[in-house]
């Protein structure tokens, strides 16, 4: 994987609300990710070029974000437009917070590192949002846990056989029985992944029990994968 | 907003490239103009312009200087351009 030449996803859409912003980290980037009042997401870098401090504590205020510190103002492009100690300054274009390109697709927040990222995959499947999970791990050996993961579907109380298929880089689907889920991976370092999961399907069938069901198997999940790690450090400790 | 021509002369202990680097950092994230003038060991003169409230903060900035300058003092003359 070219980080560089991918999209990746940031957290799940429904956790940003319209009016708020939120710190990650991507390949130990840090970045906010905020959603004017109309709507919009944004993905910036997480630092007011006046004192550095993280955007993601600052404030939503229609189209504008607006830095805790000094109250500074940005708009949407990321250009510097008020700065309260100064109210009558034209501010100068220059003062500007680095931007990358914001989508959002199947329940998710995607951003890219690329000024030419490759095109946004067309297909947006109806999808309900599950959880993100946070693991202790590199993207590939969180990847290679999915590949191995055993679903246990909506209904039932055992897991079945599930077909695991990476539909880009960044993107998993795990099909078992009548349900499939979307997991999108944020390698936030090199030994830190989150993963984004949502269901796909209407919200009439999952929302509420099939969520419920989804996200004790998740929890199980992540649980089961920190206890292997945990044995596996511990048989290193041991030899 | 108030244009403003500043000529500054910024003495104390320097290494020039990494001042000059600074001070031209600063002045293009505050949409300043500036011209530098003589750059020694000991002092870095050099004209900027622009709004009055960027020069301040221009020089509030210098004074700080990089990690490896030394400014102990600042000498600012205000230059009126319509005299």
């Amino acid at each position: 994987m070219n980080p560089k030449n991918c999209w990746h996803p940031l957290g799940l859409s429904h956790s940003i609300e319209a009016g708020s912003s939120a710190g990650t980290r991507l390949l130990d980037r840090e970045l906010v990710v905020w959603r004017d009042n109309s709507g919009v997401a944004h993905v910036w870098e997480d630092r007011c070029p006046h004192r550095g401090m993280k955007l993601s504590f600052g404030f939503v205020r229609g189209d504008h974000i607006a830095c805790l510190y000094h109250g500074w103002q940005y708009n949407s492009g990321g250009h510097c437009q008020y700065i309260p100690a100064h109210p009558a300054l034209d501010v100068p274009k220059t003062i500007k917070v680095p931007v990358y390109p914001a989508h959002e697709r199947n329940g998710m927040v995607w951003t890219a590192l690329s000024e030419n990222p490759p095109s946004v995959p067309d297909d947006d499947e109806p999808v309900v949002p599950l959880r993100s999970l946070y693991l202790g791990c590199g993207v590939e050996a969180a990847a290679a846990a999915l590949n191995a993961c055993r679903l246990v579907p909506f209904g039932s109380q055992t897991p079945a056989d599930t077909t695991v298929s990476r539909l880009s880089d960044t993107l998993f689907a795990l099909s078992c029985a009548q349900d499939r889920l979307l997991v999108g991976i944020q390698a936030i370092s090199n030994t830190r992944t989150a993963l984004h999961l949502s269901i796909v399907g209407s919200a009439e069938r999952y929302n509420g029990a099939g969520q419920s069901h989804l996200n004790g198997w998740a929890l199980q999940w992540r649980q089961a994968l920190e206890t292997r790690a945990a044995n596996a450090r511990l048989d290193q400790d041991v030899a | 907003m108030t244009h403003e021509h500043a000529r500054f002369v910024f003495k104390g202990t320097f290494q020039p490239a990494s001042f000059v680097e600074f001070a031209q950092h600063r002045a293009e994230r505050l949409g300043l103009d500036l011209q530098f003038g003589q750059a020694s060991m000991e002092a870095v003169a050099l004209n900027v312009s622009g709004a009055v409230e960027l020069v301040d903060a221009f020089e509030m900035a210098c004074s700080l200087g990089p990690f490896d300058c030394f400014v102990l003092d600042v000498v600012r003359h205000d230059v009126d351009l319509a005299a």
